[in-house]
């Protein structure tokens, strides 16, 4: 098999089984398959973490307190002292999410072909979901500390000339959000895939280090820093 | 000139839109390690507002980039 049709088979989602519910088929995809794995995980480590919990912080407890507190910190900076703690628990697990999608090739142990863990997040139908619900929250913020019509009014401030721009950016921000992780996790994705097919020994390890470690986490903490930025807009 | 070297050109033009998201990117962190010099107790502020910038600029490279992929995998 060629480089070329390698790739598009790494990109492209397979159909892994079909479900029936009531009475319509629905294609599962590996897509869909990784991120329940990453529920699981996710939902697991949870109660693994929370279980027994103390007054006086013992081992477990301190690592859950230190992420708690770092998300905490970075929605009170962004959103402000008094309405950060609505927000940060859908910005908490959206980072947390994104950062076990952008990071899991990394955990890809298992040699030859068949299935892998591949990010979700190189598919746009999962980043658009996830900014169309980032959307939907800020829209549930501008409508509960500013009423509907506070909302409403909010298209025409300062002056009613700049309605279609208001308009316009309910658009662009959750476009620009979808494709900037989409764009950002597939463009590591191609990368690694190439240097995986060229040079296979000791220097894929390197530069996994860059392409899924750093630029999966920091892409995830852009995602929540906009969310939260675009909550803070709406609010003032 | 066939049509898949003229759809391989547009890409190559498309993914040029990364020449100026690097410009951007090296001129706000650039002015952000300055800003950080001369005032290191500022260092947070001025992370969030180098990293929002950064972002924003990144964003045109990444535009490119999808279009260049749209270009090579639906078309070609």
């Amino acid at each position: 098999m060629d480089l070329g049709k390698k790739l598009v088979d790494a990109m492209e989602p397979h159909i892994m089984f079909t479900m029936n519910l009531f009475g319509h088929k629905i294609p599962v995809s590996d897509v869909v398959v990784v991120m329940w794995i990453i529920m699981a995980v996710m939902i697991s480590l949870a109660f693994i973490f929370t279980r027994k919990l103390t007054e006086v912080p013992n081992k477990k407890q301190n690592v859950v307190e230190i992420i708690v507190e770092f998300i905490n910190n970075i929605v009170k900076d962004a959103i402000g002292e008094h309405h950060w703690k609505v927000f940060a628990p859908y910005l908490g697990t959206i980072m947390l999410f994104l950062i076990f999608a952008n990071t899991i090739s990394i955990f890809n142990v298992i040699p030859g072909e068949g299935f892998k863990l591949r990010p979700p997040t190189r598919n746009i139908n999962v980043t658009a979901c996830l900014a169309l619900m980032s959307m939907c929250v800020v829209i549930y913020a501008g409508i509960r500390y500013k009423k509907f019509s506070g909302w409403l009014k909010s298209f025409v401030e300062p002056i009613p000339l700049m309605l279609p721009f208001k308009i316009l950016d309910y658009g662009i921000k959750p476009l620009s959000l979808a494709l900037r992780l989409f764009g950002n996790t597939l463009g590591a994705f191609i990368v690694m895939e190439l240097i995986y097919a060229v040079i296979p020994p000791v220097i894929p390890v390197a530069l996994s280090l860059y392409f899924d470690l750093f630029d999966g986490i920091l892409q995830a903490y852009v995602f929540m820093f906009l969310t939260s930025l675009y909550i803070q807009e709406v609010i003032e | 000139m066939t049509g898949a070297g003229l759809i391989a050109i547009a890409a190559a033009i498309a993914v040029f839109t990364g020449v100026g998201a690097g410009v951007g990117i090296g001129l706000a962190t650039g002015k952000a390690v300055e800003g950080i010099a001369r005032q290191p107790e500022a260092d947070g502020k001025i992370r969030n507002v180098m990293l929002l910038g950064a972002v924003l600029a990144e964003a045109t490279a990444i535009y490119g980039l999808v279009v260049a992929l749209v270009l090579i995998f639906l078309k070609m």
